[in-house]
């Protein structure tokens, strides 16, 4: 069992949004978390890469079999977790490559690795931008300052393809994006998976998964999964939009 | 009042300096005679400015430390100048002009110029095939240098500012430097004043002119380093004239020992279609000053003010700046960046005058404060005073900490919160380091802030 996330209850500024979150990921596999607009899809991520601004107020969540709840945000993506950012922030100042080789040294001095120079990380990173078809020139640009949505999302997987996380989780990585530009961040998404790790994509839109193709399909309404499934059930969400959780939920609460 | 007390009485130790110094002084002419005395006498009248109320330029600094202190000569003033090791203060390139000065005094066995394998002999003054002169300002004094005369003192303005008289009345060694018409000079002019800091209780007045004759093109640094940790006193003046057409990059790293007192007015003075291209670091002090004032005297003529101050402890480091739109079509950008941590104080003004004539001009300017911790404190204030309508000003000035948006995002890439914060305040200040122009002064200004930020 790569994740394992158990009543996750959790709070920001007094207010609940997660209200019991139950969800197993395998290593292998691909989990795809849909909703509404202001479900707490986001907040679900935040929670899982140890944001500080939310509160846990109840459960616990196991990856590869560590408590990652008692981890500092810096010792979850050490221990290989990835969040590619909703809204990746722009540093002005900092540049891509400097900020990049940063992290991946401290992950390589975590596993006991010796640091990348400048020139070796280089030469690393000239292999990574292709995944996402990025040029290199950008990498010497600072860390998503003037970018455009679609570039900002495009840097987000080139910094999963450096750092190669045992379990990415991708919010909203299909947002901003052209169908050109979707196409070729989903086969890099694709290209990055073994069987070895998992992906939680976050979405919206079933789109993304015509590329990105799901084993499990999980429906969050008001900070609850309301709704789990295979792949056929982000095609019922497309149809039905999410009106049918309304009624479908409503006994329990 | 007490201010007017101060200057008398030290205006009577400052007197009895002056006057040993012209008797023991090698011959000078009868005009630098006559402005060292206008000087003095212009000191006493003003004495120092520690009157808080009503003193708008010193309002948020007080200088009352230096004026009740008394200062003597500097402790290496003995017959042979001293030497020391200058790598700390290398510049990263081949080839420079370097001008060194120990304790405010010349020495030629530390300068240099690009070809020489051999010291300057003292007393001597380089001429290149370009033409270019960089020496030693009393050599150029004593030669009665027309550029000199022309524009020793004719910028820097000392009837408000107490400072600057007192430095020109105690003008000793100093550099000059003489860009001629047409000249392009490629390697860096780099001025060196370093203090010993071997003693508390000395003053030194560094001095600098530098002529930029029409279309030509240099870059200057003016730099003033420390060895000790003494509490001397440094009041430096430089005075930089650009003819038409001229480009002229002046540099200047402040990094004086964090006990000693620092006063500095930059004046540049520009002429029709120059471009003034600067940046400061002011990274040392524990009570520092820096007036940069320009004038924009010319139509056409642009500068480029820019500068980053970094404070800690219980230092207090104020910038004040001053540009002059005298005339139409002229152009002024500034940015100025603080990182502040522990108790210190910082200070940014930034004046901006655009006179009734000067229309069709432009005027930015940008102050950003990142205050590193709780005891910090900075007070910054754009004052523009703007007497054209056919104008483009804009300012700004912001303080905040660190983004914590920005940290997470760090964080979540598994950067630790020391090297985060690290990244996020070089970054800070890195827009100021990109604008200079000059590749080794770059490098060499990167390196020193980069030395000073905080590293946990
Ligand atoms: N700082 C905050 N204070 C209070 N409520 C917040 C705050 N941030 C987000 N929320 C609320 O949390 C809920 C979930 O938000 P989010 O996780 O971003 O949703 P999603 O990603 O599914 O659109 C929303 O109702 C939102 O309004
Ligand atoms: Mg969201």
């Amino acid at each position: 069992m790569l994740l394992e996330v158990r009543d996750l209850r959790a709070s920001i500024n007094g207010v609940e949004i997660l209200k019991g979150i139950d969800l197993t990921v395998r290593a292998g596999e691909a989990h795809a978390v849909m909703g509404p607009n202001g479900s707490g899809k986001s907040t679900l991520a935040y929670v899982l890469a140890g944001h500080p601004n939310y509160e846990v107020t109840g459960g616990r969540v196991t990856f590869d079999g560590r408590d990652l709840l008692a981890m500092s945000t810096e010792e979850r993506a050490r221990a290989s977790v990835f969040l590619s950012f909703q809204h990746p922030i722009e540093i002005p100042g900092v540049r891509m490559d400097h900020f990049l080789r940063a992290g991946y040294n401290e992950l390589r001095k975590a596993h006991g690795e010796a640091e990348l120079d400048p020139l070796k990380f280089d030469r690393l990173l000239r292999t990574k931008v292709k995944v996402v078809e990025m040029n290199t020139n950008m990498t010497k640009r600072s860390v998503n300052e003037g970018f455009s949505g679609g570039e900002k999302k495009r840097n987000e997987i080139l910094q999963m393809a450096v750092m190669e996380p045992k379990l990415a989780i991708l919010d909203e990585v299909d947002s901003g994006l052209d169908v050109d530009a979707l196409r070729t961040v989903s086969s890099g998404i694709n290209s990055l998976r073994t069987p070895d790790n998992a992906i939680i994509v976050v979405t919206h839109y079933q789109r993304l998964l015509n590329y990105i193709v799901p084993d499990h399909v999980h429906v969050l309404a008001d900070g609850r999964i309301a709704a789990s499934g295979g792949k056929e059930l982000a095609l019922k969400v497309e149809a039905e939009g999410y009106d049918w959780l309304a009624e479908a939920n409503a006994p329990s609460r | 009042m007490t201010s007017t007390s101060q200057a008398t009485h030290h205006g009577t130790a400052y007197r009895a300096a002056h006057a040993a110094r012209l008797a023991a002084a090698e011959h000078q002419p009868q005009w630098m005679l006559e402005l060292r005395e206008q000087a003095m006498a212009r000191f006493e009248a003003v004495g120092f400015p520690t009157a808080r109320r009503g003193n708008e330029p010193w309002k948020y600094t007080d200088a009352s430390p230096i004026a009740e202190a008394t200062f003597g000569t500097p402790p290496t003033a003995g017959p042979e100048p001293l030497t020391v090791a200058l790598k700390p203060f290398a510049l990263p390139c081949a080839r420079v002009h370097e001008i060194v000065f120990i304790d405010g005094r010349y020495t030629p066995q530390m300068s240099s110029v690009p070809g020489d394998t051999e010291p300057l002999p003292a007393g001597t003054f380089e001429r290149h095939a370009s033409g270019l002169v960089v020496g030693r300002l009393a050599e150029a004094i004593h030669r009665e240098l027309p550029q000199v005369r022309a524009h020793l003192s004719k910028h820097a303005g000392m009837d408000a500012n107490a400072f600057t008289a007192l430095n020109t009345a105690f003008i000793e060694d100093g550099a000059f430097v003489w860009i001629p018409d047409d000249a392009v000079v490629t390697e860096p002019i780099y001025l060196l004043f370093i203090g010993t800091g071997k003693g508390d209780a000395y003053v030194t007045h560094p001095r600098v002119l530098v002529v930029a004759g029409k279309h030509s093109k240099a870059s200057v640094i003016v730099s003033h380093e420390h060895l000790g940790d003494g509490g001397y006193f440094s009041n430096a003046v430089t005075e930089a004239v650009l003819g038409p057409g001229a480009h002229l990059g002046l540099w200047r790293l402040q990094r004086e020992s964090a006990r000693a007192f620092h006063v500095a007015t930059t004046q540049a003075t520009l002429g029709r279609d120059s471009t003034l291209t600067s940046a400061s670091a002011e990274l040392g002090g524990k009570l520092a000053r820096h007036d940069f004032n320009v004038t924009l005297a010319e139509q056409g003529a642009s500068c480029r003010v820019n500068g980053v101050y970094v404070t800690d402890g219980t230092r207090h480091v104020d910038t004040h700046t001053f540009i002059d739109h005298a005339v139409p079509r002229t152009t002024s950008n500034e940015v100025f960046k603080g990182i502040l941590s522990g108790d210190s104080r910082g200070v940014f003004v930034g004046n901006v005058l655009v006179r009734p004539d000067a229309q069709r001009s432009e005027a930015h300017q940008l102050n950003k404060n990142l205050l590193l911790s709780s005891g910090a404190h900075v007070d910054t204030q754009p004052r523009l005073e703007i007497f054209a309508d056919d104008v483009q000003c804009t300012h700004g000035a912001a303080v905040g900490s660190l983004d914590d948006a920005a940290l997470f995002y760090l964080k979540s890439r598994g950067i630790g919160e020391g090297l985060a914060r690290v990244l996020l305040t070089h970054g800070f200040m890195r827009e100021v380091i990109e604008s200079i122009t000059d590749e080794a002064v770059r490098q060499h200004l990167d390196t020193a802030v980069e030395a000073t930020l905080p590293h946990d």
